[in-house]
């Protein structure tokens, strides 16, 4: 579990990588990886490369169908890189209430 | 495949480095800056604090460490009416900035805008740290200091 949440957001750290992911998460199905690499201005091998890293840390599937290699999103790894947002969007939800409590006890 | 990825696009377009809090008080602005910049003020409503609105003052937070966890951090900028401090959960080695301006909005009505940001500085193995440490008394933690606070309020 630890060493995942590692790859995930070394993953994520790299724009390139953030960008790649985009697109497969809009296209919402699977894509041949040379559709993948068309978008891109890079090479051919810097996208696989690309999506190595991003399959080592399940944010994407890749799989073999005849001669073509196809990758999709999977959507169930972000969760462990949005577990700090949602905690301190709820933490700061709260203490703000706290604060206009406070307050309007003062007055 | 349609749903779990509007989701995802959601979940990905907010996986930003920044919690953004807007709020209004109906307090004055100066009110409303010594809650959130005396250290007494501060241990009432929010966490019982060791903290002074001095740049450089290493404040903090929950000393006691009872229940939840400690949180350190130096004061970077304390000057009406903004306040910027570094955010560092114990057992969590990784720093955050939490930044808090006011604005007067109108007489006696004062906004105020709070961020965290940050949190993209996490990598490798203090990342690991900080995630592990979700498994401590955190939430613990806000469910406990609320009922505090509560029962303080209503008490005086």
């Amino acid at each position: 579990m630890q060493d995942k949440i590692t790859k995930v957001l070394k993953a994520i750290a790299d724009p390139t990588r953030r960008e790649i992911f985009h697109v497969l998460v809009v296209a919402a199905t699977a894509l041949p990886i040379t559709q993948v690499a068309d978008q891109f201005s890079i090479s051919r091998q810097g996208i696989t490369k690309h999506l190595k890293t991003l399959e080592k840390a399940d944010l994407i599937i890749i799989s073999s169908k005849g001669r073509e290699r196809y990758c999709y999103a999977n959507a169930k790894s972000l969760e462990v890189v949005t577990q700090w947002m949602k905690f301190y969007e709820k933490f700061w939800d709260t203490k703000l209430d706290n604060l206009d409590n406070y307050l309007n006890s003062k007055s | 495949m349609q749903p779990i990825s509007c989701i995802l696009i959601l979940k990905f377009n907010q996986m930003k480095d920044v919690i953004i809090k807007e709020h209004i008080f109906n307090h004055s602005i100066d009110q409303v800056w010594k809650a959130i910049s005396i250290g007494e003020e501060i241990s009432n409503w929010f966490i019982p604090a060791d903290f002074k609105a001095e740049k450089g003052y290493h404040y903090t937070f929950n000393s006691k460490g009872e229940d939840c966890s400690v949180i350190t951090g130096e004061v970077k900028e304390a000057s009406p009416y903004t306040l910027i401090y570094s955010w560092i959960v114990k057992d969590a080695p990784a720093e955050t900035i939490v930044k808090w301006v006011l604005t007067p909005t109108s007489e006696n009505t004062t906004k105020l805008y709070l961020e965290h940001s940050g949190i993209s500085n996490y990598s490798g193995e203090t990342a690991v740290a900080m995630f592990t440490s979700f498994d401590g008394g955190w939430n613990n933690c806000i469910t406990k200091l609320t009922e505090y606070l509560m029962v303080n309020i209503h008490a005086g």
